[in-house]
């Protein structure tokens, strides 16, 4: 009744004590039907080398003991089922030995709550506001993948999840704000890459970090720059200042395709296209031209909002809302394009709209489009945080991209560090973030890198000297090219 | 053995699970206290895994004579009275201790902690932090411990206790690599949890491999009932791997029937009155019945089926069962479970006063490893209970525990270096002993038992006592250690089976008619020490 089948997997072996660097060995072992990870590296243990060192107790996923990587990704081995060929490594913290990694320092350090000797119990209201945060099973999976820690003074995204369920609970009663600021509130980029990998699914980042600012900013401790913003905001609706003429400025509220019309979607531009970078989105108006779809925009739209809700200073955040959703629901407007990850993700995320809310490399892949010709180009592409977690987008950017480059190279994705308002509040941060980028745009050999996001394009460009482009652009590119070739 | 290599303290306290962390919080209050354990905190033993719930008298409705009664009743009358006592009285404080210090239990509308219907009871008095109230309690624990003084040595697995004289004073253990440590204290809590590992089909984290039962017995505890198995009714089938995984009570006390193959709700042939709410023993029994005669699924369990309640109250009463089916590909919204019974429980342990003070002199302990509070067969939200009342007793009663001078005895440290060393040249891989004993214990320990299996058991278990468990380096020593300890245990269970002469609750003797109901029992405990074992009351 129970079948076995032979799995050969490598797994990552390393002793500090003894040995330089970590090594791989390759096992094959016989494993029952459904095994998981554990059972793998229990047959290990049990039948080839008794000295592997692993950690585990409760094996039903519960314990947060078991948290490994497999083919590089965090899971808990007692859940993730065992697959042939895979490889088992540690998770990205210091070493015990082989698998074992050492949690009890980083677990010290969560938050103890203060309780008060008479508190009462909290109402069923309260109590549910904080359970979302109470799954937690510490397996730290999130710490290990966090990018934040890897260059700032932070303790990570559990230690922030910790420090809101304090906050929410009218029992605690020190108020430990400045505490969560010290451990490195400000630090989080809201890459998502911790939710990403929580096997309890919990949203620190926006159900924490973000709260846990807007804390922080009612008390008054919101940094300088980052209230700046949010001044820019309440008083021009944007949230950069005007350097030259804008988006909105350079072009009409409707504009029809070349081609015949086989579509039609509302664009929200976004305050970085719309100011900063206005030339990528002019690009992106070429593109749909060319390719039927026409593009409405409503003049009368402002800034998302994201940089508030990131940052904890959501006070005008209604009023925005309320003004861009009336902007193209006023004009029976059904689906709205964004372009910048960050307005997309809040769009899709944090708005309650009554259109639907696709990114540009959505609307595209969707339609199809004609085929640039290829750019004689080795392009590699940043996975913007806001649009592979925030939106789940990865495949439709690669799809679009392969059109238009003679070459496409993978590069491990990870924030590049200009999200969750670190780029302007602790700039030091989001550079030494934008450095490892380079390092691994270095190793791609790539002679551009490609992305989505405007915030991504400006700080990765100021960090690598190979060119960041938009997508639209390098289409752009692309069509501009087979109009040579075909000797337009 | 160097003198530095010895911690002194006040109280140490093994074991950091609901029983251990709760008796080191209390204990913090006397005197410096260490708490030691094999597992990081709320990573280990079986309190992080608990899902159902707490049991404590809250409304008025309710009374504390009603849960005794229950208690009782449910544990077929073999508990100690003055431990039920302690035990129905305190669960309410000790649950307000937790809500206190920040538990996330559920609430009600009208402001009250919800509580659940739960097997064998007459009153829905089961306290829930949805499906996840023990890892709840934990994270509690943790994080007052974390606030405290108390000392904690993590991944340190204990392997014998000292004595001075006929007390203990203090245990040895052994760290991650199998470098020894030694810590002399003046009063030692005992609270390493269960031991059901033994079995091949468990519900247990990987830390229940009975480490107390053995190491108390060894420095000359006695012991109740260690017959006293409780085999959980409902535990996973598949995959193969994960089987034995518990089925949370929660799910019946939802709402969720019981099915055999053919399609029949079949408890109205074994409890019509309670029917999937009987007690663990009742359901247990039927359901190995319905499978032994034919009528189970092809991976030998029946169906325990919820898809008759709406999506929303499974995603929220039962969403760590939802979530865990989904991973292995049954969505219990739409299909039903496969469950078969599963070794859960050890009501059996070391004998206790109410006080937490075990038969020997400076051992105090607490948790699953003690015995009485639950007596012949657990009710569901007991043990958790169990854990709070009886933890704070233990901490107190060794926090109160007179200041001694601590001297280590050499020759017992040494003793233990001889037991090292010896693996060292042993010839069995732990494994290969383990996993014969899980089988055996499984077939003739089990849910039905003979006085011929247990013979052939107990012959079993003196031959795979006398194979030489290997350590193929220091790390390996600690598993050397663990197949002793199951070793030790299994023979308490066997023994105590054979000792007892009767069905009662949880053990059920099929090769001899018990002529009376529980109540009119003519036996008492079965106890063991390395003194002698035997049974309390006169045979009929
Ligand atoms: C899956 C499951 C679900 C359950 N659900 C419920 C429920 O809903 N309600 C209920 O009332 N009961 C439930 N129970 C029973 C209950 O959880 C346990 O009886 C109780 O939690 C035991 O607590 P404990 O503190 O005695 O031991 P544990 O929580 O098991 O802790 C034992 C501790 O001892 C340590 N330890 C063990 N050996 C050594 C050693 N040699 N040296 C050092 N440290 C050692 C371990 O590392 C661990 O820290 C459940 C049990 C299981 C397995
Ligand atoms: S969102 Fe990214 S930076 Fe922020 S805590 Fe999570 S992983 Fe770290
Ligand atoms: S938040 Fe998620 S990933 Fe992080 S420790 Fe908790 S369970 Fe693990
Ligand atoms: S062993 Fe507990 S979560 Fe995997």
């Amino acid at each position: 009744m129970n079948k076995t089948k032979p799995l050969t997997v490598r797994v990552s072996r390393y002793d500090p004590a003894t040995d330089d660097a970590p090594r791989y060995e390759t096992y094959t072992v016989d494993a029952n039907e459904g095994a998981r990870v554990l059972h793998v590296l229990h047959a290990i243990h049990d039948d080839l080398d008794p000295s592997l060192s692993y950690r585990y107790c409760c094996g039903s996923g519960q314990c947060g003991s078991c948290a490994v990587r497999v083919n590089g990704e965090p899971a808990l081995a007692c859940m993730k089922e065992a697959e042939d060929g895979m490889t088992v490594e540690p998770l990205n913290l210091p070493v015990i030995k082989d698998l074992t990694v050492d949690l009890a320092p980083l677990l010290d350090r969560l938050a103890a709550p203060a309780t008060a000797a008479d508190a009462q119990l909290p109402t069923k209201e309260e109590i549910e506001a904080i359970k979302p945060l109470r799954d937690c099973i510490e397996c730290l999976s999130c710490v290990s993948e966090c990018p934040a820690i890897k260059v700032a003074e932070f303790l990570g995204p559990t230690h922030m999840r910790q420090e809101m369920r304090i906050a929410l609970d009218p029992r605690c009663t020190d108020d430990r704000i400045e505490k969560a600021i010290e451990e490195g509130l400000f630090t989080c980029t809201t890459c998502q890459r911790c939710v990403q990998v929580c096997p309890k699914e919990i949203r620190t980042p926006g159900k924490a970090i973000e709260k846990l600012r807007e804390i922080a900013n009612r008390k008054g401790l919101t940094l300088p720059r980052h209230v700046e913003v949010a001044n820019l905001v309440r008083d021009t609706g944007r949230s950069v200042v005007r350097t030259e003429a804008t988006f909105l400025e350079q072009v009409p509220e409707v504009i029809e395709p070349d081609a015949p019309v086989r579509g039609e979607v509302g664009f929200f531009v976004g305050c970085m296209y719309n100011g900063r970078v206005p030339q990528n989105a002019l690009d992106m108006i070429e593109v749909m031209k060319r390719n039927g779809i026409r593009v409405i925009v409503p003049h009368d739209q402002v800034c998302c909002g994201s940089p508030l809700i990131r940052t904890g200073q959501t006070w005008v955040l209604e009023a925005l809302k309320k003004k861009n959703i009336a902007a193209f629901e006023s004009r029976g407007i059904a689906t709205v394009m964004t372009m910048c990850a960050g307005c997309g993700s809040t769009l899709k995320n944090d708005y309650d709209t009554p259109f639907e809310v696709k990114d540009v490399s959505e609307i595209l892949t969707e339609y199809g489009i004609e085929p640039p010709a290829k750019l004689d180009l080795r392009a590699t592409y940043h996975d913007p945080c806001h649009l592979l977690r925030g939106q789940g987008i990865s495949a439709q950017p690669r799809e679009l991209l392969r059109m238009a480059v003679k070459e496409f190279v993978e590069m491990p994705n990870q924030c590049c560090g200009a999200g969750g308002g670190v780029r302007s509040g602790l700039p030091e941060e989001a550079a030494a973030l934008g450095k490892l980028r380079d390092e691994e745009i270095r190793k791609t050999g790539a002679e551009i890198v490609v992305t989505i996001c405007p915030f991504c394009e400006f700080h990765i460009s100021e960090n690598t000297d190979r060119p960041v482009k938009n997508i639209c652009s390098v289409l752009l590119e692309g069509y501009r090219e087979k109009d040579r070739r075909k000797g337009h | 053995m160097h003198a530095d290599d010895v911690v002194r303290c006040h109280v140490l306290v093994i074991g950091s699970g609901g029983a251990g962390a709760r008796a080191a919080v209390e204990a913090a209050a006397y005197g410096e206290t260490v708490m030691i354990s094999k597992t990081l905190i709320g990573k280990g033993g079986c309190t992080t895994m608990a899902e159902g719930g707490y049991n404590a008298v809250l409304r008025e409705l309710d009374g504390c004579p009603m849960h005794v009664e229950d208690t009782l009743r449910g544990g077929a009358f073999l508990n100690d009275t003055a431990l039920v006592d302690a035990l129905v009285t305190e669960a309410p404080a000790r649950m307000a201790d937790l809500v206190r210090w920040g538990a996330v239990f559920d609430v009600t509308d009208d402001g009250q902690v919800a509580q659940r219907p739960f097997g064998g009871q007459r009153f829905p008095r089961t306290c829930y932090a949805g499906d996840r109230t023990g890892h709840e309690m934990m994270m509690t624990l943790a994080e007052r411990l974390r606030a405290s003084p108390v000392e904690h040595l993590q991944e340190m697995t204990v392997i014998e206790l000292l004595r001075d004289g006929d007390r203990v004073s203090g245990a040895v253990a052994l760290d991650r690599r199998g470098e020894m440590v030694v810590i002399c204290a003046d009063a030692t809590v005992l609270a390493t949890g269960g031991g059901t590992q033994v079995y091949d089909i468990s519900t247990n984290s990987a830390a229940g491999t009975g480490d107390g039962y053995a190491l108390g017995y060894r420095a000359g505890a006695e012991l109740v009932d260690m017959e006293m198995v409780q085999f959980h009714p409902t535990g996973a089938v598949y995959p193969y791997d994960a089987r034995g995984r518990l089925i949370t009570e929660a799910v019946r006390g939802e709402g969720g029937i019981l099915v055999n193959a053919a399609g029949e709700r079949f408890m109205h042939r074994y409890d019509p009155d309670r029917m999937e709410l009987s007690t663990r023993d009742v359901v247990a029994r039927a359901i190995a019945t319905e499978v032994l005669e034919g009528r189970g699924t092809v991976h030998g369990g029946v169906y325990l089926d919820v898809t008759h309640l709406s999506p929303e109250t499974i995603e929220e009463r039962l969403p760590i069962m939802l979530e865990q089916f989904l991973q292995f590909g049954v969505d219990i919204r739409t299909q039903p479970m496969e469950v078969a019974p599963t070794a859960h429980h050890l009501m059996g342990g070391l004998r206790i006063t109410p006080e937490a003070t075990t038969t020997i002199p400076g051992l105090f302990a607490c948790g699953e490893v003690t015995g009485g509070v639950h007596g012949a067969n657990r009710l569901g939200g007991n043990a958790l209970a169990d854990t709070q009342v009886f933890g704070k007793r233990a901490g107190e009663s060794a926090g109160r525990a007179p200041v001694r001078a601590h001297s280590v005895d050499i020759a017992q440290v040494d003793a233990q270096y001889d037991r090292l060393d010896a693996f060292f040249e042993g010839t069995a891989p732990p494994s290969t002993i383990t996993d014969r004993l899980k089988l055996a214990m499984w077939r003739d320990a089990g849910i039905f038992r003979t006085g011929a299996g247990l013979r052939s058991l107990a012959a079993t278990l003196t031959e795979l006592s006398a194979e030489k468990p290997k350590a193929s380096g220091p790390a390996n020593l600690l598993e050397c250690c663990t197949v002793e300890n199951m070793l030790v245990l299994s023979s308490l269970i066997v023994s105590g089976a054979l000792l007892r002469r009767e069905s009662r609750g949880a053990h059920v003797r099929t090769d001899l008619e018990t002529a009376w109901p529980p109540e009119a029992s003519p036996f008492g405990h079965t106890y063991q020490s390395i003194r002698g074992k035997g049974i309390e009351g006169v045979r009929p």
